[in-house]
């Protein structure tokens, strides 16, 4: 068979299984899920944020003193804007542990809670409403000054730079005080009723300064400016997140959605014997049928792709290594390959429709769930430690998922792969395996096609 | 035979499951350039089976089949280029206009674009589509896609057209028009294979038949040389059609040499003689001499279905 009968029919099958599948309302569907888990990740990740990072429940403690001298707990407790929360259950325990063990108070109309700790020096507070719990530590000793402060840094730009601080203020005997707060030297406001008061701070350090009555408290305070970012921040680590831990599960359900019955439609439908009798090789239709399917996954996803990166480089002002994108771009395109050929070998197998989506959610489930589990029974039946360690360093060169992250993992920034955990697996073996993949795949295709497709 | 034939059909055998099962088991015919070809059969005898083998669509277990000439397993693109198929199920992509269905299918062919849609308005034309060209498919009646199953089978100018079960589901009409196309492309020149399991289809268009049952084939020849043959052998009935038929008359034509039994029917008589014998002569003179009022003298015509079912052991047709 020379090599033009053997690619015979390819274009046409190509072409009309492209833009039957680019027409179709699943396609459609897909690519919605699709662009919100990217636009939406990349927006998310790179920053920006619907105003959600806001704690819903802000806990002022402070030590204070009764008339005759024992120990008080006062608590204050807010939103961040210094609006009391009323009504919310507060415990005292004697360890962080937070079983409760000195009692508990609900706050009152102001906010408000105080309780009497005796002789402690130390007592351990939480507030809690619905789910939301937060805790903290109130411990007594002797004060240069009559009146005690409570901070907190938030970020009320939704630029996750935390420039606001808020600040709470009591006198000794816990109740709210009337105080003067000063940014570097200059006056800026005093604090409401409630001895709450906020202030906006620029960037970098500033000292804040607490005047009640003659008395005045100085401290420093630092506004980072990209406080994740020190961590794991910047557009390569959000396109980090958005392929490995998004993308690496999107994608393949895309593929197995659009070709779950590239063939078994045509045969149940009857339109595959009309197809193969038309002067056209097996080969030529299994492979247009692969290659319109893979064009019609490929185009969407990559320009849905294109889009998250450009929120990305919008969102966090500069666009990720070129690199790393144009890996990201490829082996996503590998792995809509991989899914693709798998689903069509299915395909050609499954007889009825029910079978082929039966076989769909199996391939699936199959190398994102259950190789894992798979891989991690048989690593446990391997006796000799060397043999399971190789064994461990290899396995997931069994599953194009995984072939997937790794080649992304080689690919992305060196200081990500630090952070997130690495390949132990070298750029070579990883594409020998990748190659492998994609032969074998295609010639179990070929040859499946060709004993199954007419039977 | 003078014409040379177009398909030839050797020797197929089509076995399933480790070769136990044989779906078709020897089966050997040929059929003339520019014949309408009827092929017969019970259901399951393999009809599809064999189609679906000359269509390219399955692969024979062993045996050789030549269309025009080309060998199917060498040479399969020469076979597919030369012929048309109407499957028996009318399937098509329900999403696909009538028009895109026949332009794709041109696509194979190597027609022109420009050439495949003026082919395949023509033909949408011709066969009374022209106005559903545009639609898709789910809108389509039964008969409006038996009407675009054979626009495609006819869009590439096949010389051979094979159709299976053409007028399966089709009202009388529907039928009526299926033979008459059949017959335009006969007249036209094309080499047409007809499997159907209605006999007065078969009987009506075609001079030769093959029949198949359980795999084999179990006759090749024309419908009058096969329903000649079965009379060999089978007694001659002839129906007479008279009044005033005295017992006499009856004993008298019962006595001509030939005549193995006589009964009296409520129209007049039935008469069988041995095979091969020509009593219909002596019957009347006997019957007229008689007295008797004689109206008509039959003789009883073997049918295809008569042929069918003796050949397929009476089985469901």
């Amino acid at each position: 068979m020379n090599l033009l009968t053997f690619f015979r029919g390819l274009p046409q099958v190509a072409r009309q299984e492209f833009l039957a599948n680019l027409k179709s309302i699943r396609l459609l569907i897909m690519v919605a899920v699709l662009a919100l888990a990217v636009v939406g990740g990349s927006y998310g990740l790179s920053g920006g944020t619907g105003g959600t990072n806001l704690p819903a429940l802000v806990m002022w403690p402070h030590p204070a003193y009764e008339a005759n001298g024992s120990q008080m707990a006062s608590v204050f407790v807010s939103d961040p804007f210094g609006s009391p929360r009323v009504d919310v259950r507060v415990t005292f325990s004697t360890s962080f542990r937070a079983t409760g063990d000195l009692g508990e108070a609900r706050t009152n109309a102001s906010g408000f809670v105080r309780f009497p700790v005796w002789n402690r020096t130390e007592v351990f507070v939480t507030a809690q409403t619905g789910t939301v719990q937060v805790g903290s530590q109130i411990t007594w000793f002797p004060s240069l000054v009559n009146f005690t402060w409570a901070t907190d840094q938030f970020d009320f730009g939704g630029d996750s730079v935390r420039e606001t601080l808020a600040i709470h203020v009591v006198d000794r005997s816990g109740a709210p005080a009337e105080a003067r707060l000063s940014v570097n030297g200059t006056y800026v406001r005093d604090v409401d009723a409630l001895g709450y008061g906020r202030l906006g701070l620029p960037v970098g350090p500033s000292d804040i300064t607490i005047e009640v009555d003659t008395e005045a408290q100085t401290f420093p305070v630092f506004v980072f400016e990209d406080p994740v970012g020190s961590l794991f921040g910047g557009p390569d680590a959000t396109l980090f997140i958005l392929s490995a831990f998004f993308l690496y599960l999107i994608v393949p359900i895309f593929a197995i959605v659009v070709t779950f019955d590239a063939v078994s439609k045509e045969r149940v439908q009857g339109t595959l014997d009309l197809l193969l009798s038309r002067p056209v090789s097996r080969s030529g239709v299994l492979l247009g049928k692969f290659l319109g399917a893979f064009a019609a996954v490929a185009f969407p996803v990559t320009l849905v792709n294109l889009v998250g990166l450009g929120v990305i480089t919008a969102t966090s002002g500069e666009s990720p290594s070129g690199g790393f994108a144009t890996a990201f771009l490829g082996f996503t395109l590998l792995l809509i390959a991989f899914y693709v050929l798998l689903q069509i070998i299915f395909s050609t197998l499954a007889k009825t429709g029910g079978t082929a989506v039966l076989f769909g959610v199996l391939v699936w489930l199959l190398f994102n769930i259950l190789y894992n589990v798979l891989t991690l029974v048989v690593g446990l039946l391997i006796a000799d430690p060397a043999a399971r360690f190789q064994f461990g360093l290899y396995a997931g060169l069994g599953n194009p998922s995984s072939i997937y992250q790794q080649l992304v993992l080689l690919y992305a920034p060196l200081n990500l792969t630090g952070f997130f955990g690495g390949t132990a697996i070298g750029g070579d073996v990883l594409g020998a395996a990748a190659a492998v993949w994609l032969v074998v795949l295609l010639v179990l295709a070929l040859w499946v096609f060709e004993r199954k497709a007419a039977a | 035979m003078s014409v040379a034939p177009v398909i030839e059909v050797e020797r197929l055998v089509k076995s399933y499951g480790r070769h136990t099962v044989r779906a078709l088991d020897d089966v050997t015919f040929t059929v003339p350039k520019g014949d309408i070809f009827g092929f017969l059969g019970p259901n399951g005898a393999g009809k599809t089976t064999t189609i679906r083998i000359l269509s390219t669509v399955l692969d024979p277990t062993a045996g050789t089949i030549r269309i025009d000439g080309h060998d199917l397993g060498d040479d399969p693109l020469a076979v597919k280029e030369r012929l048309g198929l109407m499957p028996d199920e009318v399937a098509f992509y329900p999403t696909l206009t009538g028009e895109q269905h026949l332009l794709y299918y041109a696509s194979f062919h190597k027609v022109p674009r420009a050439e495949a849609r003026r082919r395949a308005k023509e033909s949408l034309e011709r066969f009374g589509l022209g106005e559903a060209g545009s639609k898709k498919l789910k809108a389509y009646s039964h008969g409006m896609k038996k009407r675009l199953a054979l626009a495609q089978c006819l869009l590439h100018d096949p010389e051979v057209v094979i159709m299976d079960e053409p007028a399966n589901g089709l009202d009388p009409q529907g039928m009526r028009y299926f033979r008459d196309l059949i017959r335009s492309l006969h007249h036209e020149g094309k080499t047409i294979f007809l499997s159907s399991h209605l006999l007065s289809e078969v009987e009506q268009l075609c001079k030769r038949v093959g029949i198949i049952d359980r795999g084999r084939i179990v006759a090749v020849d024309s419908i009058e040389n096969l329903t000649a043959r079965l009379a060999v052998g089978a007694p001659t009935i002839l129906h007479v059609t008279a009044a005033e038929l005295s017992d006499a008359i009856l004993e008298a034509v019962g006595a001509i040499s030939g005549v193995t039994a006589v009964e009296r029917t409520e129209a007049g008589a039935k008469v069988t003689a041995s095979p091969g014998a020509d009593v219909g002569p002596d019957v009347s003179k006997v019957i007229v001499l008689g007295g008797g009022k004689l109206r008509e003298i039959r003789t009883e015509q073997r049918s295809l279905e008569d042929l069918f079912l003796s050949l397929t052991g009476g089985g469901p047709v």
